[in-house]
């Protein structure tokens, strides 16, 4: 008989029906009223939960009245979803009552000269982070003048009518393309390109658009050949995309942290990166690394990536530039490129991961390029996990468009994109952002318009990443409010009003306008014995990684 | 106030459900780590700890949301709830060319609480209500993410408001019912709730017709203290700072709480006498301390002469609407409900009877 009121129910099972990126489905275990808030509480911990909340309360009440700031400004809160943990960490800091520990190297205590591997990276320069001031920087409303308004309003509703239009269509005529209604769908496109007159095809709807009816086009008229990629073309067109937006800078920021944070404390390190392409990720962190208290770690860095179909050694040569940046900064460093046309391709002993060293694997946007067949995944995921990492770092469109209805893929797809594209609009350099469009061309376009193993744009979001992640043996690294803040922190320097860090369950999310649009997300190796318990609880403390002797399998 | 402590956490745990009472002083605790002395605000773990939800086009529950930029020049976006028609043909795709239907399809624009400085309209508390509000009204909720105090003063959010309102209004495919109009309501809770009246003051000067607001634990304040605020200071999750705090974050700086922002029916206030206001629903908790300044403005518009209907409930405390495990919540559910739609039944009348 607690103190609560006990006449008023509960309600442990009531429907949490909005949360769409929950794994609610976990069972009746959790509290289904407060889950629809947004917190994983399991039934049978509410007392424990409150009893804490109610002793936390008590310290903060009866302790140094500072405390409340030093639990925000000093603290790194992780997971705040899961409360139970929350409550407890917040705890533990009010009890001990010291200051944390500063951590190892943050990126963000970057002095503004950072050495850049050649004019590639036109680095901006980083600020002290003291010196910006904790606001969230809105920009101020300016008054148009009325009647430009009154104008303006005007040309937007009819463009919107005609936009709205459009997307009706192009889900008509996706729907025709999935029922093999090709005469349909062909004269829906002909309705299509006479609307497109109508708008503005520079912007907006008008261009995203523009890009599906080709895409629709495409698959409908044109071999799938017509989809093969150029390996060189791609990469100038990764490199425009990652100048004009801040997605992949975002996703090498977050997993750099993480992998610092994971590397605190040991003198010989190896990352593995899984896409090497033109090495943009690692000068930042070798910056941060020479710039360690206690001094840099011995640095190898394997880049897999396909092979030159010109002949030449382009690994080598990124390979090169790295090593340079890394002796300009007095960091040991080594360097190893494995070119493997697929991922699957690629066997451990081929990284040569030596006995005593502490291993990050590096994957952005790699993974989903491996569900064409479950097999494929599930291969590199066993090897990487025998390799026994102390840290995976995993980034992720945050999408579905891997599933097997064309409509549905489709309909994702183009909600996605849109997003993205009028994200990019906030991109002033013209040669980048055209360029950048082409690399989101070729996404669509193989979701779109291939199948079977040409399409691997087969993106899926963090929720079924978990329990793939999961289910192979991994758990979750939070990453926590520090990394968030930094990240923000980029982003209000370097970027458009609009884009937004979210914290999602100890991962972290760039969208646009409150779409998330990538994910970025740390685990580990969990011992063979704690993966039963680990997939039936909700997500627990990060577990202790042992130290035993790497066993290297092929 | 330390001594008197213990006591006054057991008094909160006694009037709601256990876990009602995890929900509200979690973030009664996550707030005091975000406020600061000086008055600023930590905006990076406000975002870090805040649970949000992205947009579903795909219908749950018969439900699905979308976000639309309302105007780009200050980022202004809001989140569209709209239920999925019986005969929907492709679920997940708005009709947008033809305006809803030839019932009333009733339109509330709904504020988020979080005393401006706390929440968006994509926290999970907020999308959860909205659906609800969906489901419950048979309703198109517009959730407007106003810009937050301390960064954005007065009238910032009042402005936002606005901009949402005469967005809503302008829309061909929000238009429904055989007058082919956008029949809007306004609703919003603590902060949302006077934003509610104060963009209703302004919709009244401008000639935009709205139907009726609705306010929840709405936030008014003045200079002096009410009897509520010292009796139940820092009883059931909320003290009497606190609340100040939010005020000087959000008026002009220097002013006082008896800006007529704050305070509509004080000393600085006007008579709502004459003026064409919508009739109004105010539901006041009994175990919140801001009850007399709610009271007050009930007050003040029945002296105006206003349509006002006051639902007060005697041991609800702030927050019990957003959980669905006590009896306030489907008493006021059902209150919403006859008031958003009693008018499209009037109207539905109206019609049949103009044949």
């Amino acid at each position: 008989m607690g103190p609560y009121n006990s006449d008023i129910p509960t309600g442990s099972s009531g429907s949490s029906s909005s949360d769409s990126s929950s794994c609610g489905r976990k069972g009746s275990d959790v509290d289904g009223f407060l889950a629809g808030a947004g917190y994983k509480v399991r039934s049978s911990d509410l007392r424990q939960v409150a009893q804490r909340l109610e002793r936390l309360e008590t310290f903060m009440i009866n302790g140094p009245t500072d405390i409340s700031q030093q639990l925000a400004s000093e603290t790194i809160h992780y997971n705040p979803s899961d409360l139970a943990s929350w409550v407890d960490s917040l705890l533990s800091e009010v009890n001990h009552n010291q200051p944390l520990p500063v951590s190892s190297s943050d990126l963000s205590e970057f002095s503004s000269d950072f050495h850049c591997m050649e004019d590639l990276l036109p680095s901006p320069p980083f600020q002290q982070y003291s010196d910006l001031t904790d606001t969230w920087i809105d920009q101020t409303n300016p008054q148009p003048q009325q009647q430009q308004l009154t104008a303006a309003v005007a040309a937007a509703a009819a463009e919107e009518d005609s936009g709205i239009r459009l997307v009706h269509l192009l889900m008509t005529c996706a729907g025709s393309v999935q029922r093999g209604d090709v005469a349909s769908a062909g004269s829906l496109i002909d309705d299509m390109q006479a609307l497109l007159i109508q708008v503005n095809r520079s912007c907006g709807i008008g261009k995203v658009a523009d890009y599906f009816i080709d895409a629709l086009t495409r698959r409908l008229f044109s071999p799938p050949a017509v989809c093969a990629d150029s390996i060189l073309e791609n990469e100038i067109l990764y490199h425009h995309f990652y100048e004009a937006c801040p997605y992949l800078k975002f996703a090498h920021f977050t997993a750099n942290q993480a992998i610092l944070e994971a590397f605190d404390g040991h003198d010989c390190v190896h990352v593995i990166d899984f896409n090497l392409m033109h090495g943009l990720q690692w000068p930042a962190l070798i910056q941060a690394l020479a710039l360690r208290p206690g001094g840099p770690p011995f640095l190898r860095l394997t880049g897999i990536g396909p092979p030159s179909p010109d002949g030449r050694d382009s690994h080598r040569e990124i390979g090169f530039k790295l090593a340079e940046l890394a002796r300009s900064v007095n960091v040991r460093f080594a360097f190893r490129g494995v070119a493997a046309s697929r991922l699957d391709d690629v066997k451990p002993w081929m990284l040569k991961v030596g006995p005593t060293e502490v291993v990050a694997v590096n994957s952005i946007m790699q993974f989903h390029r491996l569900l064409s067949s479950e097999q494929s995944l599930e291969t590199v995921l066993a090897w990487i996990r025998s390799l026994n990492p102390k840290i995976v770092t995993v980034v992720e469109q945050e999408a579905n468009h891997n599933q097997a209805e064309f409509l549905d893929r489709f309909t994702e797809a183009l909600y996605y994109y849109s997003t993205m594209f009028d994200s990019l609009e906030s991109c002033t350099v013209q040669l980048e952002k055209t360029v950048a469009e082409m690399f989101i061309q070729r996404e669509i376009c193989n979701i779109l318009c291939c199948e079977g193993p040409a399409r691997v744009e087969r993106h899926e979001p963090l929720v079924k990443w978990r329990e793939r992640l999961g289910a192979a043996g991994f758990g979750p690294l939070h990453l926590g409010s520090n990394a968030f803040k930094q990240a923000s922190m980029l982003l209000t320097l370097f970027s458009a009003e609009g884009y937004c860090v979210e914290e999602n369950q100890g991962c972290l999310t760039l969208g646009w306008h409150s779409r998330p649009l990538i994910a970025a997300s740390a685990w580990q190796a969990v011992p063979d014995t704690a993966i039963t318990a680990a997939a039936a609880a909700p997500a627990p403390h990060p577990l202790p990684v042992p130290q035993s002797p790497l066993v290297v399998s092929n | 106030m330390a001594g008197g402590n213990e006591v006054n956490l057991n008094e909160a745990k006694t009037v709601v459900p256990l876990n009602t009472w995890i929900l509200i002083s979690n973030f009664k605790l996550a707030y005091n780590l975000l406020r600061r002395p000086d008055g600023t605000f930590n905006r990076h773990l406000a975002e870090f700890l805040d649970r949000k939800v992205p947009a579903n086009a795909i219908p749950v529950d018969g439900v699905f949301s979308f976000d639309v930029v309302i105007d780009k020049a200050t980022s202004l976006v809001s989140r569209v709830y709209c239920p999925v028609p019986v005969d929907e043909a492709q679920p997940g795709i708005v009709e947008l060319e033809r305006p809803l239907s030839t019932e009333v399809v009733p339109v509330i624009i709904f504020f988020h609480g979080g005393s401006f400085a706390h929440s968006s309209a994509n926290s999970a508390i907020y999308d959860t209500l909205c659906r609800r509000f969906v489901g419950i009204c048979d309703a198109v909720v517009v959730s407007v993410n106003y810009r937050r105090a301390p960064e954005n003063r007065y009238p910032c959010a009042y402005d936002d408001g606005c901009a949402a309102l005469k967005w809503v209004s302008s829309r061909p495919w929000l238009r429904s019912g055989k007058d082919c109009k956008v029949h809007m309501y306004l609703c919003g809770d603590s902060s949302g709730g006077n934003i509610v009246h104060n963009v209703a003051m302004r919709a009244v000067e401008s000639d935009i017709v709205l139907l009726g607001i609705i306010l929840l634990n709405p936030l008014f304040g003045g200079e002096g203290r009410t009897e509520s605020e010292t009796k139940l200071d820092g009883k059931y999750f909320v003290a009497v700072q606190d609340r100040d705090w939010y005020w000087r974050a959000f008026l002009p700086e220097g002013d006082d709480r008896n800006h007529p922002a704050c305070n509509p029916f004080g000393p600085r206030g006007r008579s709502l006498e004459g003026l064409e206001f919508p009739k109004s629903l105010v539901v006041v908790a009994g175990l919140d301390l801001v009850q007399d300044w709610q009271l007050a403005y009930v007050e003040g518009l029945k002296k105006a002469g206003q349509d006002v209907k006051l639902l007060y409930l005697e041991q609800a405390t702030i927050g019990f609407y957003l959980l669905p495990n006590n009896n306030y919540f489907y008493t006021v559910m059902d209150e919403i409900k006859q008031f958003v739609r009693s008018n499209c039944y009037l109207l539905k009348l109206q019609n049949s009877s103009n044949k």
